[in-house]
C-alpha cells in the first residue's frame, strides 16, 4: 500500500500539521509565561535592593550622603552572572554617585514612593532598570532623591529558558503520544476498507452476486454502489450471453443450408483441383458448424449452471449416451473406439444435459486433435470421485499447457487447429458440479494421454 | 426402404432427399407438421426423419402422437441446440437417435442406415465366443466389459466367424457373404477387414487365426 494519496497518508499529514502548529503555539505561550514569571521574581529582588539603597540616603550637615550597604548588593548577587549598575540622583537632578551615563526613559519627576520598572539598554546590553524615590525633608536638601538600579538580564533569560524547556519537553512528548494513538486509531478505522478491498480482490471474476461483507455504516453507501454496479454488469453479461446464443442459433440455419448445398455438389463431375477446393470448403464449413455448436453449448452450460437444479444421476448412463453422440458412425474405420462403464452404478449430483455436453466435447476434442488409432472412454470409481476418462494414443498436451487449454479459444501447440471451446465447456461444467477437469500425461501408468472429468460422488438414499 | 422426411428448410430437405434417393430409398418429403402427422396416421414407413421446428405442429408433437399410437417406426430427429432440452426431450419421448444441426450428411446417412438395419434385423440373440459378446439387436460388441465400436462390415464379418467358432472360412466364402455375388471386390478387402477386426478385438479371449492358403477361423482361448 503506498501512503501517497492514501486516506491514511492524508489523515496523518493533516494531523501532524495540526499537532505541530498546536505544539508551537503552546511552547510560545509557555515561553511567554515563563518570561513573565522570571521577570516577576527578579524584579522583586531588584526593587528590594533599590529600596535598601534608597534607605541608606541621608542628609548630613546639609549634604546628601549615601551609605551603600553591602546587603543590598548581596541580594542581587544571587544572580551571580549578572552585573549591576546604579546611579543616585539628588533632588536637584545632579548625579551623586554611580554610573553617570546610566540613563533611563523614565521621567524621574514622576517617580515617588512607588518603584517604577522598565527595560532598556546600557552599554549595548539589555538591562532591567528599577527606579525608586526617597523623600528628603532636610531644609538643606528637600525634595525627591532617586536611586536608579540596573541589572543585566542573563539570569532571567536563563530561568525563562529553563522553564520553557521543561514545558516544551512535556508538550513534545504529549504530541508524540497523540500521534501514535492517532496512527493506531486511523489504522483501526480504515481496517474495514482494507477488508472490503480484500473481499473484492479475492472474488472470482465470474461472480457477480452482491457483496456480503459486513462494513461500518459509513461504508455502506459505497458497498451499495458496488453491488448496484455489479447487478448492472451481471445484466449486461446475461444479455451478452443470450445475444451470443441467439446469434449462433441464427447462423445455424443458413449454415445447415450451406452444408446441404455443398452435399448436393457432385464431386464426380469435378476435376482434381475443383475437388480439392470443394473438400476444403467442406472442411471449413465443418469447422464453422462445430464452432457454432460450441458457442451455443457454452452459452447453454453457463445458463444451466445458474438455473438448473442438480439431481442425482447415473454417470454410466450419461457417459454412454454422450459416447454414442460424440463418436460419429463415419469415424475412420482404422481407429479402435471403445467404451467401458463402471461395474457399479455411479451416482453424482448433476445436470444430465450439461454433463453430457461436457463429455461429448472432451471426446470430440480427442477425436479431432489427439487420437491416432485408439480412443478409450471409461467411467471409473475413484473413491470419493467418479471419473469419466477419455484416453487416446496421440501425442497429448504438454503439462505446462494444461492450465491454458481450459481457457476459451486457447490452442495447444501440439494439436492442430483451434481447440475452440471444448475444454472450456468441460471445465465450466466440472466447476459447476464441484469437480474438476484433469489431465494425465502420456506414459503415466502405461496409459496414453488422458483427459479426466472428475465429479464428486454421492450415495443415493434408499439404495 | 421407405422414408418420411419432415423438414421445412428447402435446401436441407432437398439435399437429404437426393442423398437417400441416390442409395435407392424412396423418400416422401413434407414441409408441414400437421400434414406429416396425417400421412403418418395411415402410412407405414421404415424410417421417419423429423425436424423439431416445423410449421403448425412441431416435431415433438408428431413423435408423441406416433408413440401414443404404438407405432414403432424408428425416428431420427434433427434438433436445434438452443432449445436446450431438445435432446433429452426427444430421447425421452421415444426418438431413436438425433442429430444436431448443422450436421454432416454422411453421418446422417450412416445413422439412418443403422436404424433401418435394426428394424429389418431378425436375429435377436446374443452370440458369444470367449469373452466377446455380440448383440445382434443393438449391433454392439463387447470385449469383456469394454464396448467396442465396430463398422457395419466388421460387424458382419465377426458375426460370420462367431456364429461358428473354430470353423475355417476361405477368403472367397467371406467375400460372398460380405458383399453378395454381384459385387466385384478384391480379396485384399478381406485382409483389410480381418486386420481391423483383430486390432479392435485386441485383449479378448478369442483370436482370429490365419491359416495360410486356406482361410481364417475364430478360436476361443477357453476351448
Amino acid at each position: 500500500m503506498t501512503l501517497e494519496r492514501s486516506l491514511f497518508g492524508r489523515l496523518a499529514v493533516v494531523m501532524s500539521v495540526l499537532l505541530t502548529a498546536g505544539a508551537a503555539v503552546l511552547i510560545t505561550a509557555s515561553w511567554y509565561s515563563a518570561r513573565t514569571a522570571a521577570d516577576d521574581a527578579y524584579d522583586r529582588v531588584l526593587v528590594g535592593a533599590a529600596l535598601q539603597i534608597a534607605d541608606g540616603l541621608a542628609v548630613q550637615e546639609g549634604a546628601l550622603i549615601v551609605d551603600l550597604r553591602a546587603s543590598a548588593f548581596e541580594m542581587l548577587g544571587l544572580a551571580d552572572r549578572d552585573r549591576i549598575f546604579y546611579r543616585i540622583v539628588d533632588p536637584t537632578g545632579k548625579t551623586l554617585t554611580g554610573h553617570r551615563d546610566l540613563e533611563t526613559n523614565i521621567d524621574l519627576a514622576t517617580v515617588h514612593r512607588e518603584p517604577v520598572l522598565s527595560s532598556g539598554l546600557y552599554k549595548g546590553e539589555a538591562v532591567r532598570i528599577a527606579v525608586v524615590g526617597r523623600a528628603l525633608s532636610d531644609p538643606a536638601a528637600s525634595g525627591w532623591a532617586h536611586v536608579i538600579l540596573a541589572q543585566t538580564v542573563e539570569a532571567r533569560r536563563g530561568l525563562t529558558h529553563e522553564l520553557t524547556l521543561g514545558a516544551a519537553i512535556t508538550i513534545v512528548i504529549m504530541c508524540f503520544l497523540a500521534l501514535v494513538v492517532m496512527i493506531l486509531s486511523i489504522r483501526q478505522a480504515l481496517r474495514p476498507v482494507n477488508q472490503l478491498g480484500g473481499a473484492l480482490r479475492r472474488r472470482d471474476p465470474q461472480d457477480l452476486t452482491p457483496l456480503s461483507v459486513s462494513v461500518p455504516r459509513e461504508l455502506r453507501p459505497f458497498v451499495g454502489s458496488i453491488n448496484h454496479f455489479m447487478g448492472r454488469l451481471n445484466e449486461r453479461v446475461v444479455l451478452l450471453q443470450r445475444f451470443i446464443a441467439d446469434a449462433a442459433h441464427q447462423i445455424r440455419t443458413p449454415l445447415t443450408a450451406l452444408t446441404a448445398q455443398l452435399d448436393l455438389l457432385n464431386s464426380g463431375e469435378l476435376d482434381e483441383t475443383d475437388r480439392q477446393h470443394l473438400s476444403r470448403v467442406q472442411q471449413r464449413a465443418d469447422e464453422l458448424a462445430r464452432l457454432t455448436n460450441q458457442l451455443l453449448s457454452h452459452a447453454m452450460v453457463i445458463h444451466r449452471a445458474e438455473s438448473v437444479q442438480l439431481e442425482p444421476v447415473d454417470l454410466n448412463e450419461i457417459a454412454r449416451r454422450a459416447f454414442r453422440v460424440a463418436v460419429p458412425i463415419t469415424v475412420d474405420p482404422d481407429i479402435v473406439v471403445s467404451f467401458e462403464e463402471a461395474d457399479a452404478e455411479l451416482t453424482v449430483l448433476g445436470d444430465p444435459v450439461s454433463l453430457r455436453e461436457a463429455i461429448v466435447n472432451v471426446i470430440d476434442n480427442a477425436l479431432r486433435h489427439g487420437t491416432l488409432s485408439r480412443l478409450e472412454v471409461r467411467v471409473r470409481d475413484a473413491g470419493p470421485f467418479a471419473h469419466v476418462e477419455v484416453e487416446d494414443d496421440g501425442p497429448g498436451i504438454p503439462s505446462e499447457e494444461w492450465p491454458r487449454v481450459t481457457q476459451r479459444f486457447q490452442t495447444s501447440k501440439a494439436g492442430e487447429g483451434s481447440a475452440g471451446l471444448g475444454f472450456a465447456i468441460a471445465s465450466e461444467v466440472a466447476a459447476a458440479h464441484g469437480g474438476a477437469l484433469q489431465f494425465r500425461a502420456k506414459g503415466a501408468d502405461a496409459h496414453g494421454f488422458t483427459v479426466i472429468l472428475a465429479l464428486p460422488r454421492i450415495h443415493r438414499e434408499g439404495k | 426402404m421407405r422414408i418420411l422426411l419432415v423438414e421445412d428448410t428447402q435446401d436441407v430437405g432437398e439435399a437429404i432427399c437426393r442423398r437417400f434417393q441416390a442409395v435407392g430409398h424412396t423418400v416422401d418429403w413434407q414441409v408441414n407438421g400437421r400434414a406429416a402427422a396425417e400421412i403418418l396416421a395411415f402410412t407405414d414407413y421404415d424410417l421417419v426423419i423429423l425436424d423439431v421446428m416445423l410449421p403448425e405442429l412441431d416435431g415433438f408433437e408428431i413423435l408423441k402422437g406416433l408413440r401414443r399410437a404404438r407405432v414403432t417406426t424408428p425416428v431420427l430427429m434433427l434438433t436445434a441446440r438452443s432449445e436446450v432440452d431438445d435432446r433429452v426431450g426427444a430421447l425421452d419421448l421415444g426418438a431413436d437417435d438425433y442429430l444436431v444441426k448443422p450436421f454432416d450428411f454422411r453421418e446422417l446417412e450412416a445413422r439412418a442406415r443403422v436404424l433401418l438395419r435394426r428394424r429389418s434385423g431378425d436375429a435377436t440373440n446374443l452370440v458369444t465366443c470367449g469373452d466377446i459378446v455380440l448383440d445382434r439387436t443393438s449391433r454392439s460388441v463387447k470385449v469383456g466389459k469394454r464396448e467396442v465400436q465396430l463398422k457395419r462390415r466388421e460387424m458382419t464379418l465377426l458375426e460370420i466367424f462367431a456364429s461358428r467358432p473354430g470353423r475355417v472360412f476361405s477368403k472367397q466364402e467371406l467375400l460372398d457373404q460380405l458383399y453378395g455375388f454381384d459385387e466385384a471386390v478384391s480379396a485384399n478387402a478381406i485382409e483389410l477387414y480381418v486386420g481391423r477386426l483383430r486390432k479392435k478385438l485386441e485383449g479378448a479371449k478369442a483370436r482370429i487365426v490365419t491359416l495360410h492358403g486356406i482361410g481364417y477361423q475364430l478360436v476361443s482361448d477357453d476351448a
